[in-house]
């Protein structure tokens, strides 16, 4: 798989580069901003972009926007931002602009090499893959009075958990030490409870939740 | 005075040798005694409204000016005496007086020309009156050109009835014009000038106009070759005669407006405020846009009643500042109409009736003054703490946490190369990759702290909700704002709402909180509202005594009610502007 990496801090690009290769990663290009990124994913079309969120001029959400112009632009592409704080809201606008091929997740996750590789892995397969934080933000959240969610079990509400953060129904299943076809009758109780007609496809499930989520 | 007593003499000898003059002289004027009343009393009402004015105001050449026309006047009626000589220097010096005149009506009230258009005139007046007249003495013959009886003209050198008709005539119609355009200058001046300036000019400005307007329109006919006689004359002279009255009339009317300094004593003894002080000097000096500074000694320079710094108006500008001292020190500046200028005595008598309460009212506006500096300092406090936050931050995220991913990515490195090799290192380095993990948490948490990202890049609605989503309370949340607000003030409503909710989740064992944000006119509240047991110290705390201190500087308001048993309610009130 053809991975390039953008980020304006070196050490982490470097690292990033070495620790992706070292899973099996084709590693074709790096870049320290922006413009470099657009001119790489031009040139080379790689599977992924891995791109920090925050990178110059102003250091604030530029990776996001980067990567919601790849996804316009060249949407067999995918994306994975990374970033040091995660909130639901950028989430929301990154799966607003395409859910295939796309993935929100902290930083700190590079440590865990096998989950790190298996997302980008997901990601280039097609899913779209959130951070657990992400994923507690939006499901976990104690906001009151604006969300059906409080109508959900509390195993619902885990199922539901799972299924943002791109999980398939036999993995949640493995998860939470319950059978597949268990799984399969909570998540028809939380389309249900939601209002979702039900959908095959685990990234349209995260886009059903997430924009879900975000009317609220 | 010396030099008064010597003029008021002069003066005496020449009205009465005026009078003898008219007396005396064998050509016709009609009636004779009429024409001797009217010359002592046109010329003696200049010179001694001169002498009053110059004993008045020794500053202003308007006295100097009249005595001149006073004399000037007097002169004509040299041309009645029977001498050749002093029939033709009476004859040369005749029309000399409206000269004086002109630079009277145009320099009046300051005694100085205005313009160069005002100095042109005169100039023109002075070569019409001196230079032709002696240019048509030259050729005149005075019985042909002036009256039958008139002695000699002592100037003549060769007779040319021509040239002197064509000299006189061309002189006259410049006269007719000149005359009229100092009447569109006055009445010009009179349209452009300000509220006290018509107060001071009116009566010398009208008068001015119609004797200007009278004497075209006699000279015209003159041209047109039939003269209109005496009586018409008479009238002209007469209001001629009413100018130095008019003078008068001004100078009386500043005596009047002493009384308007008495009004001002009554009425400040009855204590005034600062708004009411500057409406009473206005009413007194009869100046409407009297505008009043005050002088705060510890920044050297002049403030308003509302403590806002105000600059005195420069030497060449349109207002004028009059500066009240005290004890050799300022204490105000009286900023007003250029006209009042020439009224000093008066601006000078309400400065001294009005120093008292202009003192009181300095150190009201110091102190709002020094509320106002302070209020700034304050905001620049708050605006360097918000500064140093976001520099803070900014060496944690590039810095800090970056060291630490990277360090977390040559753990996790490691433990993928070494893991299959020596299972004895993975329990270790799992241990480290974990506390790297929580001391990631702990540091995005703190940074967050310190200045929340999703505040910088997406505003306060936006981090409010974030907020309400990561609350250890479930919220209420409701957000009614428009667009992005000013750094300063959704910083400090961010603090106030994370804060409230945080001493929420702490103290007040509630089961929800609700959190409004929404602009009430030009104030941006911030209402956390708890179902607690209440009963919150709204003294000494120090988060919420930072909370009212960050609100006060941007000149806001915190207020917490916390009745016991009725929850908690934390509001706070932020302009917007």
């Amino acid at each position: 798989m053809r991975i390039v990496v953008a980020d304006d801090a070196v050490i982490l690009r470097e690292g990033l580069a070495r620790l992706l290769g070292e899973a099996g990663f084709e590693v074709i290009g790096l870049a320290a901003h922006a413009d470099e990124l657009f001119a790489l994913v031009e040139r080379e079309r790689p599977d992924v972009a891995i791109v920090d969120i925050r990178m110059p001029p102003t250091h604030t959400d530029e990776g996001l926007q980067a990567a919601k112009l790849i996804r316009a632009r060249w949407p067999q592409v995918g994306i994975l931002v990374l970033s040091q704080y995660v909130q639901a809201r950028y989430a929301v606008e990154l799966l607003a602009a395409g859910t295939e091929r796309v993935g929100y997740m902290l930083k700190d996750r590079v440590s865990d090499l096998e989950e790190l590789a298996a997302s980008v892995r997901r990601i280039g397969e097609g899913a779209s893959v959130l951070d657990p934080a992400v994923v507690a933000q939006l499901v976990g959240q104690r906001r009151k009075g604006d969300t059906p969610l409080e109508d959900l079990t509390e195993r619902e509400l885990e199922v539901l958990a799972l299924m943002a953060e791109g999980r398939s129904n036999k993995a949640i299943g493995e998860r939470l030490f319950i059978t597949e076809h268990t799984v399969e009758k909570h998540v028809k109780n939380i389309f249900a409870t939601l209002r979702l007609p039900p959908s095959e496809d685990d990234h349209r499930r995260v886009l059903a939740v997430v924009t879900f989520l975000n009317a609220t | 005075m010396r030099r008064d007593l010597f003029t008021e003499l002069f003066a005496l000898a020449a009205g009465v040798g005026a009078v003898l003059l008219v007396l005396g002289s064998d050509r016709e004027r009609s009636p004779v005694a009429a024409s001797a009343v009217l010359a002592l009393v046109v010329g003696w009402a200049y010179i001694a409204s001169g002498l009053i004015a110059r004993r008045q105001r020794p500053e202003n050449r308007l006295g100097t000016v009249m005595v001149f026309v006073g004399f000037a006047w007097f002169a004509t009626f040299l041309a009645d005496a029977g001498s050749s000589l002093v029939f033709t220097l009476g004859k040369a010096l005749e029309s000399v007086y409206l000269v004086g005149f002109v630079y009277l009506v145009l320099s009046f009230p300051t005694g100085r020309l205005r313009s160069r258009l005002d100095r042109g005139l005169i100039a023109a007046a002075v070569v019409l009156v001196i230079v032709v007249e002696l240019a048509w003495l030259l050729f005149a013959d005075s019985r042909s050109q002036i009256c039958s009886e008139c002695p000699h003209n002592a100037f003549e050198i060769t007779r040319n009835d021509g040239l002197a008709n064509g000299i006189l005539q061309g002189q006259r119609s410049v006269g007719v014009v000149l005359s009229l355009f100092t009447v569109v200058l006055l009445l010009r001046r009179w349209r452009r000038a300000s509220p006290p300036e018509r107060r001071a000019g009116a009566p010398v400005l009208w008068a001015g106009s119609a004797m200007f307007a009278a004497l075209a329109f006699s000279v015209g006919n003159d041209i047109l070759g039939h003269p209109l006689g005496p009586g018409p004359a008479w009238t002209r002279e007469l209001v001629f005669a009413s100018i130095p009255i008019a003078v008068l009339a001004v100078l009386l009317q500043r005596r009047l407006a002493r009384g308007a300094v008495a009004g001002l004593v009554v009425e400040l003894g009855e204590g005034v405020t600062a708004v009411d002080l500057r409406e009473a000097l206005a009413r007194a000096l009869g100046d409407r846009s009297l505008e009043l500074a005050y002088w705060v000694p510890a920044r050297g320079s002049y403030v308003d009643a509302g403590g806002q710094p105000v600059e005195l108006p420069q030497p060449e500008s349109e207002r004028k500042a009059t500066v009240v001292e005290r004890a050799g020190e300022p204490i105000a500046a009286l900023i007003h109409d250029p006209a009042l200028a020439e009224n000093e005595e008066l601006v000078q008598s309400v400065c001294a009736a009005a120093a008292l309460t202009l003192e009181n009212a300095r150190l009201q506006a110091e102190l709002r003054a020094r509320l106002a500096d302070l209020q700034a300092s304050r905001a620049r406090l708050v605006a360097a703490t918000d500064a140093e936050r976001r520099r803070i931050e900014r060496d944690l995220h590039d810095g800090t946490q970056q060291r630490l991913v990277s360090i977390a990515m040559a753990l996790g490195l490691a433990e993928s190369k070494l893991a299959s090799d020596r299972p004895a290192v993975q329990p270790v380095l799992r241990e480290a990759r974990d506390a790297l993990a929580i001391a990631l948490a702990e540091l995005r948490e703190l940074t967050q702290g310190i200045r929340p990202a999703i505040l910088v890049e997406r505003g306060l609605a936006a981090a409010l909700d974030d907020l309400s989503r990561r609350a250890a309370l479930p919220v209420r949340l409701h957000v009614a704002l428009s667009g992005r607000l000013p750094e300063p003030v959704e910083s400090a409503a961010y603090f106030v709402a994370s804060e409230a909710l945080a001493n929420a989740a702490k103290h007040s064992h509630a089961s929800e909180v609700r959190l409004a944000a929404s602009h009430e006119g030009p104030l941006l509240v911030i209402e956390v509202a708890d179902d607690g047991i209440g009963g919150a110290a709204t003294g000494g705390g120090s988060g919420l005594r930072g909370l009212a201190d960050r609100i006060e500087a941007l000149g806001g308001r915190l207020t917490v009610s916390s009745p016991p048993g009725r929850g908690t309610t934390l509001r706070a009130e932020i302009p917007c502007a």
